[in-house]
């Protein structure tokens, strides 16, 4: 039996044994087997490592020393530099002070030297100024010295003339009293001379053919009556011839006939068309012809009071109209179309027409009827040629328009009004003034104002703007009188061939008849 | 040399070894060490790899190196692999443990100077086990200084050649069990394996040194893990009593056997009562450690159980001749280390 377990004992301890082997080898297996290798993977890295480590830490740390010997060494320069730095920055700021005060002393020393250069300037110019005064005043001193040179010199010829002169009135003095002595002789001489033409004139006029109707004009003095003749008023007034009927045309178309003797209207001749401007009447008193402002004439005949003939061919109103004192046959009439056309009452037209530049304001017919006097704008006399139409002569008469032309009794003397208020006689043959004829308050009205003479050859009446008339005396050439009694400017006077009454009309339309 | 001793030779217990918090002083803290510990050597030999590693995270002082196993201070004389299969019941693999350079508790550690006190007690105690196996401590004492340098070298680097070279010289021999005479035969000089037969060298029965540490619990477990944790030297008993084989007719004598007959107050039953003056624990007159442990009492118990027996990290069968097992499980010193788990019925008898 010991064997048997014995046989099994070496069996069961050999099976544990083995079974502790194997565990042996399992442990072996679990522990170092798994774990040497990583271990030993992980530590070699770190040993290496750590070797690496250490050299790069020694590398590390020479460079350390390196780095810092630089920069002690660095740092050392950086104290000298920034030394030198605060050294520089103190030296830039005292420059910089420096120069800021430069720049203020450079400003006002600049500034100093602008006022200096605005005083110099200011001066310069007063300078100037004073040599421009003073030269102007040395160019006035010589022109005062050659002025007064010149007056010295003028001095002394003045005086040299002045005893000149007065040696020369001493001459005309004696002259004079020697012409005055002539005079006074020859005035006695002419005194007796006119005397005596006087008296022969007198009893030659008395001999000449109407010498009946001769009567001494006298100067009227007094307004007998007063007509209210036309309304708007009146320009044309005309007496029969050795009549005392008065024929007056206005504005109002109206041509009426007075007895001047009652003053009282006799007729009214109607027909005109315009207003009547002037007035004329045949030698036989038959026709009285009107011209009128619409461009017409009108030819009456008196004692039937008809419109016997209307001329017409003017352009423009008709200002003045003559009958021929010969022929009764031919009308000469000037308008202001610059036209005198000559009429032939026969016929009833016109036969020549004459253009002239300057309008014509008044018309007379020559005593001989052959030639027509008449007054211009121009203030010129001229005559013409009836038959040929053709200017025969001219006469300067007035500085201003003529207004009126009226012939003596005689024929000889013709008088010529003017808007410069002068009336002047000319001798007809020789178409010199004889004589000049002014007022002081005569002044003409307008452009057609009628003058006239008296039929004893030795008055003229003129109207005046102020309502007055002025009559005057040709031989003494002076105003013998003035009517007052118009209230406003007087147009037209005529004087009665028979000596009286003067007629006046003005421009109311009043006629006035003055003895 | 047979394949167990290479095995026990080149055992190495992998450990993730954590430097203490408090002792950390660098920010990101140190990664842990792995390490392969060799199972036969000691924890402070270990101071030559971990210093370096931990070095940059130390903070300034002296280095005194200790090893803690959650929270429990590791005595550095035990073999770092009689710790592990003490303390680790369900083996952790990696081994984590907690190293200190400062605050050695010398309260509850004894005091070591590096690897020349791990030397030393390795030195004592291969001299307590030539006492135990001799009965002197002679051959030890004669060794020569260059031999015990070198012994020392070959245990320090795990070189099992140069190892029995020295050790041979020491002629400590091996253990044989009569009955196992016709299985085992043994020489000092050749190379031992199970299987084989070979003419008897020198055969000694006698006695064998062995270290046993214990620890009971009183409720049973089915697995280790479930295993109460040993966090207290108060909870083990180090039992360091030589044993004697006894030839058993009919019956080799095997680990069972040993077991019991190292602790009788557990085993009252066991015939091997000459074993109760290993009560008293053996000091040698040598320097050696002092047992912290306390007379176990004499109180006879019921029959305990054997839980546990870890040798080497392997735990044999119990009907394992035990001459095998110290012929080639034991360590350089020529001690047999055992870990023993005894499951008690009463409430724990060691305190």
């Amino acid at each position: 039996m010991a064997k048997a377990c014995c046989k099994t004992q070496e069996e069961i301890a050999s099976e544990a044994i083995k079974h502790a082997l194997k565990a042996l080898r399992k442990r072996h297996f679990l522990e170092e087997a798994a774990h040497a290798p990583a271990f030993q993977a992980l530590s070699r890295p770190f040993v290496s490592q750590g070797s690496e480590w250490k050299e790069k830490v020694e590398n590390l740390q020479v460079e350390l020393q390196q780095c810092y010997k630089a920069q002690s060494r660095l740092s050392e320069q950086l104290v000298v530099e920034v030394a030198e730095a605060r050294a520089s920055k103190a030296s830039i700021q005292e420059k910089e002070t420096a120069i800021a005060d430069l720049q203020k002393e450079l400003t006002e020393v600049r500034e100093e030297n602008s006022h200096l250069k605005l005083d110099l300037e200011q001066k310069i110019k007063e300078l100037e100024v004073v040599m421009s005064e003073n030269s102007e005043l040395k160019a006035q001193l010589e022109q005062m010295t050659a002025k007064a040179k010149n007056a010295e010199a003028e001095n002394k010829m003045l005086i040299d003339r002045w005893m000149l002169e007065k040696m020369k009135d001493a001459e005309r003095l004696n002259e004079a009293n020697a012409l005055y002595e002539e005079m006074v002789e020859r005035l006695r001489a002419s005194g007796l001379e006119q005397l005596a033409r006087q008296q022969v004139d007198g009893i030659v006029r008395r001999s000449e053919e109407g010498a009946e109707f001769f009567l001494e004009s006298n100067i009227p003095s007094t307004c007998k009556y007063r007509l209210n003749a036309h309304e708007g008023g009146c320009a044309a007034i005309l007496f029969e011839y050795n009549s005392s009927k008065l024929i007056t045309g206005g504005q109002d178309r109206s041509v009426k006939v007075w007895d001047t003797n009652t003053g009282s209207l006799s007729s009214n001749l109607q027909g005109c068309l315009g207003s009547v401007l002037d007035l004329t009447i045949t030698h036989d008193n038959r026709s009285v012809i009107a011209a009128s402002s619409s461009n017409n004439l009108y030819v009456w005949d008196v004692n039937s009071g008809r419109v016997r003939h209307t001329l017409t061919g003017h352009t423009d109103k008709v200002c003045a109209v003559d009958v021929s004192k010969v022929s009764s046959r031919h009308v000469v009439s000037a308008a202001y179309d610059r036209t005198i056309k000559v009429w032939d009452l026969v016929k009833g037209y016109c036969s020549n027409t004459i253009i002239f530049h300057s309008n014509c304001n008044a018309l007379s017919f020559s005593m001989d009827g052959q030639t027509i006097f008449s007054g211009h704008v121009d203030g010129n006399l001229r005559l013409w040629d009836i038959q040929t139409g053709k200017l025969l002569s001219e006469v300067a008469g007035h500085s201003l328009a003529v207004t009126s032309i009226s012939l003596s009794r005689n024929g000889n003397v013709v008088l010529t009004s003017g808007r410069d208020n002068v009336h002047n006689l000319f001798d007809v043959r020789s178409l010199e003034v004889c004589g000049t004829l002014r007022a002081a308050g005569n002044r003409v009205a307008s452009n057609w104002s009628r003058s006239c003479i008296s039929p004893d050859d030795n008055h003229v009446a003129a109207g005046s703007a102020d309502g007055s008339v002025y009559i005057w005396s040709i031989s003494k050439g002076d105003i013998v009188s003035t009517l007052k009694e118009h209230t406003s400017s007087v147009l037209s006077c005529r004087w009665s061939g028979i000596g009286k009454p003067l007629a006046s009309a003005d421009k109311n339309g009043i006629v006035c008849l003055w003895t | 040399m047979s394949e167990a001793h290479k095995y026990v030779w080149e055992g190495s217990v992998p450990l993730q070894i954590h430097l203490h918090q408090s002792e950390v002083t660098t920010l990101p803290p140190p990664p842990p060490a792995l390490v392969l510990a060799p199972r036969i050597g000691y924890l402070p030999l270990l101071m030559s790899l971990l210093k370096p590693h931990f070095s940059s995270a130390l903070p300034p002082g002296v280095d005194t190196i200790w090893f803690e196993y959650k929270g429990l201070p590791l005595k550095w004389y035990i073999p770092t692999g009689v710790l592990f299969d003490l303390l680790c019941m369900e083996p952790e693999r990696p081994w984590n443990l907690t190293v200190h350079f400062r605050g050695y508790p010398s309260n509850l550690l004894l005091p070591c100077e590096g690897e020349d006190s791990v030397k030393w007690s390795f030195i004592n105690s291969l001299k307590e086990a030539a006492y135990v196996i001799n009965g002197n401590c002679k051959n030890v004492m004669n060794m020569s200084q260059p031999d015990q340098v070198e012994l020392w070298r070959s245990v320090f680097s795990g070189n099992l050649d140069s190892y029995r070279r020295v050790s041979s010289k020491l002629k400590l021999g091996t253990f044989e069990d009569e009955y196992m005479e016709n299985i085992n035969s043994v020489s000092t000089k050749s190379q031992q394996s199970t299987e084989e037969t070979e003419s008897a060298g020198q055969v000694k029965t006698g006695r064998v040194p062995v270290r046993l540490y214990l620890w009971t619990v009183s409720e049973d477990f089915d697995d280790f893990e479930d295993a109460p944790q040993i966090d207290n030297w108060d909870k083990v008993s180090y039992i360091n009593r030589p044993v004697e084989i006894h030839k058993d007719d009919g019956k080799y004598f095997s680990l069972n056997d040993a077991v019991k007959s190292l602790l009788p107050e557990f085993f009252p039953e066991t015939s091997f009562v000459n074993e109760v003056d290993g009560s008293i624990n053996q000091s040698t007159g040598e320097e050696g450690e002092n047992t912290l442990d306390p007379v176990p009492s004499f109180h006879p118990h019921d029959n305990a159980e054997i839980k546990l027996v870890r040798i080497q990290g392997i735990e044999p069968k119990l009907e394992i001749p035990f001459s095998w097992v110290v012929n080639n499980l034991m360590n350089p010193e020529y001690f047999l280390h055992m870990c023993v788990c005894l499951k008690v019925s009463e409430a724990k008898a060691v305190q």
